[in-house]
């Protein structure tokens, strides 16, 4: 079975005025490709440090990660950079879009950064698909907090990621529209055949994802029988 | 290409806009400075030029040779040759020992010949600028010659062997010869009446002129070729011996340029390093978010850079043409105003000002974006993260070194340069200490103060930091505009102090001793206030302690006098004045020898000088040095004696006098009853110096008012700086029901205070860099300014608080809904 991300013995720690602080401790799973896996836990149980370990935002103190079959540990920040460009997508929290940038714009910057020269044209076929036609030229500001995150999956999902992260992506939303991100979200990804990691403490949401890990304490619980395939 | 598309929509979200004003207006000020100061220089150059009637001038007893001549031709320059000698010109009974100057066709290559029809005249629309030269059988003439001569226009005078026309009056002409060699009335003659007239016999004395004119360089590479040719008979003038007097004014005059630019472009630095601050604040997560989607630092590094750069060359293209326009628009007021056309500007000072744009940014906001690309990608995923900005230490380098480079390249003035930075650097520590111990003491205050009040006091206790920063920068803006301000006025006060309006304008020479009571008495009469009388003789230093005098200085016949009494302006700095002063076991007169002059002759006190007068020998013992202000325009004189001691020598009198413009024609009454007295107008020298001076002082204005302009985008962009956190704020008191006014109050106050603050602040640091500056570049005597010590506080207090309120209003006054929603 091929696997688009592994990750052995992982470990993080990190000094504070108070002293050493280890928020992660002995993380080993592994993500096959197209499958999607939810992590839950409680707040400060160290989802979002993980998810910035498995997706090469951050370095780990110990352990290793293997990125759509590329050792992390083995490069440095460019490295790094070049495998997010190439497989990863993400989807936070706090959507995360530039204030001065109109949702066209916003969708269309990644797609700019590799030098799409349809960037407009996928840009705003994207943003039809999770429904905001009508509102390209709208600033973040003047979108409500949903049609902020679809814009965001819109981003996400227009460079056609390998995988695709997810911090929480309805944690600011109420839960009707959360519904609708999650439905879209659900349905992009089985269209396009993504991966999917997403954290959330939404048990609904959790149980639409095929696997479910939860960490208590920086060590993870196994929640599923299949968690270590 | 990306980088374009990145830029317009930066532009378009208003993030880059302050950082646009304050570079363009970073480019104005320099461009507009440089080409200025460029003209200026040109103009004045021209000037003194046109006081010579060439760039060069080689004077000899015989015409210049013809192989000189040929070899000018053919490098191209222009050249022209003036005759000058004393002659007696007669008409009817009457007869003058007139100065002649015969000239040739070209005459003058620089400069003009003003005439008139009207003998005397002054008022500019009965002046006239010559087409040319005298017609052959003509000559122009000086108006005091008329009624010397008891003609008028139009009747013709006997010079030599000729019979010539006198058609026009000189009002002005170019003339290298120093006012007091000129003793009798001008005669302009044609040089084709030289033959006919025979006025120059063999054996005359006369001194031929060669004038020279074209591009400076070409000009000085021919001097070069020409030098060792030239015989001990030969001389070449250029304006340096022109033009002394003017030297002080102008380079304090161009310095304050120099200092008004440093300042201008220390402002629009600090604007442009707090709107380069606000705007890394902003592109934090937009940089953090990029690197989550892949891009390396590398690339964002490239990607911003090339923003910067294009930005800095389109600011620096629209700071040019703004420049350009304003200093063009300064020589249409003077061209208007005086009557002088200015000189281009050379290619240099545009090149400096395209630099500065760049080299702006490098200094000024490249140091606090700096650390952008290193922002790690995690960031995205940790709001809270507090991201290390580049340390402190290189920002101030660079922005010093860069400071520097801009002063030293295009002011050519580092004293100044670095004399600006040093009290900013005190400034600087002075004011943060100074902003913490204010800010806690009103924390202490508010404890007990009103509502709005403490509410403005806890807002600036919250953005503790930011409020410090405030203050300081508010205060460096004030003290800069402050002590420019000051240093403006007290230089141009101080210039015309050195011209003071009632100065006397005319010099009278030649009074016969038996003259001087009389001459007295009318004089009095016409209610015009009588100088002191100095008797003069001409002499020429020989000896020094019996060895011959140095041979380079003081070549020529120096006058000599006597006084009891030490000028205004003369200052001794060594010896004793008379009356304290003793004479030595040789029981030789004293004499006080000007300080400059000593110096470089090598005369110590108590050496024996030797002089020659009119072929007799006299010696006197130096009792004193004294300084004298040459830019004073009153008679000064290298050697004053004891009194009496020239008493054997002849002595003919000399004063000078404050002739009102509508007494002007008094000099007739007078020079028709003492026909022997000679006349030399300074008024149009004054008219001169006052008329660079305004044109200085109008550059300086609005130099001034740019800087102002920078220093308001400094408040701006300080207070704007806060703005987002304060929406925030204000939308959530609101929201929590604090009402409108409450909050405009709190504003108000909050401002006032940091306004004040800075105010309190600016004015003790201007004094102190008034200081520096008073003692080491300009070298004026120290004062306090009382009144702005009262003034500046409250002004800039209430400054500050406008500019606060208007700034914040929006966030203020708008439904706290919408600024909770835009503030996220
Ligand atoms: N660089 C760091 N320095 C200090 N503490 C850190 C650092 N990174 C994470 N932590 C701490 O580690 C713990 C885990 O943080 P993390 O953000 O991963 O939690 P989380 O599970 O995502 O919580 P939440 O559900 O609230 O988002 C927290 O207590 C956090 O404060
Ligand atoms: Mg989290």
């Amino acid at each position: 079975m091929a696997y688009m991300l592994q990750a052995a013995q992982l470990g993080k720690t990190v000094t504070t005025a108070a002293g050493d602080l280890t928020i992660l401790k002995d993380i080993n799973l592994s993500v096959a490709k197209g499958e999607s896996l939810a992590i839950t836990g409680a707040s400060g149980s160290g989802k979002s440090t993980l998810l910035g370990l498995l997706a090469g935002l951050d370095v780990p103190t110990t352990g290793r990660v293997e990125l759509a079959g590329i050792n992390l540990g083995e490069l440095d920040e460019e490295g790094r950079a070049r495998v997010r460009a190439e497989h990863v997508g993400f989807v936070f929290q706090s959507f995360q879009l530039l204030p001065g940038l109109t949702a066209l714009e916003n969708v269309m910057l990644p797609l700019e950064l590799v030098g799409d020269a349809k960037a407009r044209q996928r840009a705003s076929e994207y943003l039809e698909r999770v429904g905001l036609a009508a509102r390209l030229g709208h600033y973040p500001p003047q979108l409500s907090g949903g049609e902020q995150q679809r814009v965001a999956i819109a981003r996400a999902f227009a460079c056609e990621p390998d995988i695709l992260f997810a911090d929480e992506p309805t944690g600011n939303l109420d839960s009707s529209t959360g519904h609708t991100i999650n439905d879209l979200l659900f349905g992009l990804n089985e269209e396009a055949g993504t991966t999917l990691v997403l954290i959330t403490h939404e048990e609904r949401l959790a149980n639409r994802c095929a696997r479910q890990l939860q960490l208590a304490g920086g060590e993870l619980m196994i929640a599923s029988a299949e968690a270590i395939a | 290409m990306l980088a374009w598309r990145l830029l317009w929509r930066n532009w378009r979200s208003g993030e880059i806009k302050l950082l646009s004003v304050a570079l363009a207006l970073a480019v104005t000020v320099v461009s507009a400075i440089a080409l200025f100061t460029d003209r200026l220089e040109g103009t004045l150059l021209e000037q003194s030029n046109s006081l010579l009637g060439a760039d060069r001038l080689v004077t000899s007893n015989q015409p210049h040779r013809r192989e000189w001549a040929d070899e000018a031709r053919r490098r191209d320059l222009a050249q022209t040759r003036v005759v000058h000698f004393a002659s007696m010109v007669f008409a009817g009974d009457e007869m003058h020992l007139a100065s002649v100057k015969a000239v040739a066709e070209g005459y003058p290559l620089r400069g003009y010949i003003d005439t008139s029809q009207t003998p005397f005249a002054l008022e500019p629309e009965l002046i006239e600028r010559a087409q040319g030269i005298p017609a052959a059988g003509e000559v122009w003439v000086d108006s005091r010659l008329l009624p010397l001569l008891h003609i008028e226009l139009g009747d013709t005078l006997q010079v030599g062997e000729g019979r010539l026309r006198a058609t026009r009056v000189i009002t002005s002409e170019p003339d290298g010869s120093g006012p007091f060699s000129v003793m009798g009335a001008r005669i302009l003659m044609n040089w084709a009446d030289l033959e006919r007239t025979r006025v120059i016999q063999p054996g005359s004395r006369v001194e031929y002129q060669w004038l020279l004119a074209g591009e400076e360089a070409q000009v000085s590479e021919f001097m070069q070729w020409l030098e060792p040719k030239l015989s001990e008979h030969e001389e070449v003038m250029d304006i340096e011996n022109a033009q002394r007097r003017l030297q002080g004014t102008l380079l304090s005059g161009r310095r304050f340029l120099v200092l008004a630019a440093v300042m201008g472009v220390l402002l629009a630095g600090v604007a442009i390093a707090l709107a380069a601050r606000q705007f890394a604040d902003r592109h934090i997560n937009q940089v953090a978010l990029l690197k989550s989607l892949g891009t390396s630092a590398g690339r964002i590094r490239g990607l911003y850079l090339a923003q910067l750069l294009i930005l800095a060359a389109l600011a620096s293209l629209l700071g040019l043409a703004l420049g350009a326009l304003l200093q063009e628009v300064i020589a249409r007021v003077v061209l208007k105003l005086y009557q002088i056309e200015m000189a281009p500007s050379g290619l240099i000072p545009i090149a400096l000002s395209l630099l500065s744009g760049p080299l702006a940014l490098v200094g000024f906001a490249l140091p606090s974006l700096w650390f952008l690309p290193g922002v790690p990608p995690i960031k995205v995923l940790r709001q809270e993260m507090v991201i290390p900005r580049g340390a402190f230490v290189w920002q101030v380098i660079l922005a010093c070194a860069v400071l520097i480079l801009l002063v030293g390249v295009f002011g050519r003035d580092l004293v100044l340069g670095l004399t600006v930075l040093a009290a900013l650097a005190v400034v600087g520590s002075l004011a943060s200490a100074l902003a913490l111990g204010l800010l806690a003491t009103s924390r202490r205050a508010g404890a007990q103060a009103g509502s709005r009040w403490r509410l403005a006091l806890a807002s600036i206790q919250r953005r503790r930091g930011a409020s410090v920063l405030q203050v300081v920068v508010f205060a460096t803006a004030i003290m800069l505009l402050l002590s420019l301000t000051i240093v403006r006025t007290s230089l141009i006060e101080e210039w015309q102090v050195k011209v003071p309006d009632n100065a006397p304008n005319h010099f009278l020479l030649n009074i016969a001793p038996s003259q001087v009571e009389d001459f007295r008495a009318l004089l009095t009469a016409d209610s015009l206030k009588v100088e002191q009388l100095y008797p003069m003789v001409r002499g020429r230093l020989t000896h020094i302690n019996d060895e011959p005098k140095p041979e380079d200085t003081l070549n020529r016949e120096a006058s000599l006098t006597w006084t009891a009494e030490l000028a205004e302006d003369n200052q001794v700095v060594a010896g004793k004045w008379w009356g304290e002063w003793q004479r030595g076991e040789a029981d030789l007169p004293g004499v006080s020898v000007e300080q400059e002059v000593a110096e470089r002759l090598g005369i110590a006190l108590g050496d024996r000088l030797s002089f020659s007068i009119g072929g007799l020998a006299a010696e006197a013992e130096v009792a004193s040095f004294r300084t004298l202000e040459w830019e004073s325009l009153q008679p000064n004189f290298y050697f004053i004696f004891e009194p009496g001691a020239l008493d054997d020598y002849a002595p003919m009198y000399m004063t000078s006098v404050y002739l009102p413009a509508e007494k002007k024609r008094f000099i007739n009454t007078l020079l028709t009853r003492y026909p022997t007295v000679v006349v030399i107008e300074l008024d149009r020298i004054i008219n001169q110096i006052r008329t660079i001076i305004s044109q200085v002082s109008d550059g300086v204005g609005l130099v001034l008012a740019m800087v102002l302009l920078g220093g308001c985008l400094v408040l701006i962009a300080a207070v704007t700086g806060s703005i987002d956190a304060r929406k925030q704020e204000a939308g959530l008191l609101r929201a929590l029901g604090a009402p409108r006014r409450l909050m405009v109050g709190g504003i108000w106050i909050e401002f006032a205070l940091l306004g004040g603050c800075a105010g309190v602040i600016a004015v003790m640091a201007s004094e102190a860099l008034l200081l520096g500056l008073q003692v080491f570049v300009f070298e004026v005597p120290v004062q306090p300014h009382y009144l702005y010590w009262l003034l500046t506080p409250a002004v800039s207090a209430v400054f500050v608080g406008v500019l606060g309120a208007i700034s914040c209003r929006h966030a203020v006054t708008t439904p706290p809904a919408i600024v909770l929603r835009e503030a996220q």
